[in-house]
């Protein structure tokens, strides 16, 4: 689905484009701020810890129902999770490329999956630790501290990749993911 | 930005509404799916009344969410469409002029002139764009009405708004749509 945008020069020399639903943003923000508030506000014991984890977990199958049933970026088609399309995203970024992505950029894609797989990790491990069966076994207590780490080192990645990403292509993707619109710069490659 | 934005940003603020209650409403939906499990694994009676009505409203929570889903899709593709039809309408009236401005061989100090003119500035705010006398904006328009073969700014602004209204402007830019000649096929404003 590439397309080059044609020149319509002039004082019209970018164009909004919105990307990104309410939906998708709505469920961006709150994941995120679950995220927050169990690293860093809830009691890691307590009641409120659990039901946060609880969420962030029905905010991930909310997502997924949304990238099978919503609009064409949010679907898991638009971004499928590719290694080969990430490894030559990076070798045309590098070599200059300035191609723009609707959706998720193939790198960032990647990092999405990873950022949800990671959540479920957490989700799962913690539910597990509530129960008669795995209450207090070693094992899944350190699964959860792993997946909490790389969760934390999947965060600071994904910000800076987005920080690398919107100096590459020239588009704000932190106001992206706020007001769902893309500024494209005219005469740029889309994707 | 402009006036014709505004049924856009309503949309827009309907759009997110109804995101958000969707959301609410998914995450109350696995609430009650979540406790309705846990209740059969606790005491496994499927008749108990409790667990049937948490059973229900799970289902109704469901199918709610379902179509609101369908709904927010539905709207999301009207306000694309209708992003697209502006965008169209718009390059189409940029068309439009510069086909009308050509065939009047406007100077490109009058093209700008009128533009602003059409755009609603008065002479004064003109001359401050433009960092000219009001003495020199005031000949540019009177040179601008005359190449047009118009009597002053209401009947010179008159001559896009019919274009605008005989609701079928050139398809091809319209270069070719001068007035007198009668603009060309295309109904593409509609929709």
């Amino acid at each position: 689905m590439a397309l080059v945008m044609e020149h319509r020069g002039g004082r019209d020399s970018a164009r909004d484009l919105m990307v990104w639903d309410p939906l998708v943003r709505l469920i961006h923000w709150s994941l995120a701020l679950t995220v927050l508030l169990n690293g860093a506000v809830t009691d890691p014991e307590g009641k409120l810890h659990e039901w946060v984890g609880y969420a962030a977990l029905a905010l991930v199958a909310i997502r997924f129902v949304w990238a099978l049933a919503g609009p064409a970026e949010a679907r898991f088609s638009a971004f499928p999770p590719s290694p080969a399309r990430a490894i030559r995203h990076v070798r045309a970024a590098l070599a200059g490329d300035r191609t723009v992505h609707l959706s998720h950029n193939p790198v960032g894609a990647l990092m999405v999956y990873n950022l949800w797989l990671t959540v479920i990790a957490l989700g799962v491990t913690g539910y597990m630790m509530t129960t008669l069966r795995f209450f207090g076994i070693d094992w899944v207590e350190e699964a959860h501290e792993i997946a909490f780490t790389w969760l934390m080192v999947s965060v600071a990645l994904h910000v800076a990749g987005v920080a690398v990403d919107s100096w590459r292509s020239g588009v704000n993707l932190v106001r992206a993911m706020i007001n769902g619109r893309k500024r494209i710069p005219d005469g740029t490659r889309l994707e | 930005m402009t006036r014709s934005d505004l049924p856009v940003k309503a949309r827009q603020r309907r759009a997110t509404v109804l995101a958000g209650i969707i959301l609410l409403q998914a995450l109350c939906a696995l609430f009650f799916i979540g406790d309705v499990v846990a209740d059969f694994l606790d005491n496994g009676r499927v008749e108990d009344l409790h667990i049937g009505l948490e059973a229900l409203a799970a289902v109704a929570l469901i199918g709610g969410v379902v179509f609101l889903m369908i709904e927010l899709r539905r709207m999301l593709a009207r306000m694309r469409d209708m992003d697209a039809g502006l965008q169209v309408a718009r390059g189409q009236m940029a068309g439009v002029m510069e086909g009308f401005f050509e065939a009047w061989s406007l100077t490109d100090a009058e093209r700008d002139v009128a533009m602003m003119i059409l755009k609603g500035l008065d002479n004064e705010a003109i001359a401050q764009v433009r960092n000219t006398a009001p003495g020199t904006v005031r000949a540019q328009a009177a040179s601008i009405y005359a190449k047009s073969g118009t009597h002053g700014r209401a009947q010179f602004v008159s001559l896009f708004v019919e274009e605008l209204m005989s609701g079928d402007f050139g398809a091809a830019g319209g270069a070719e749509g001068v007035p007198a000649a009668g603009a060309g096929a295309v109904g593409g404003l509609r929709g």
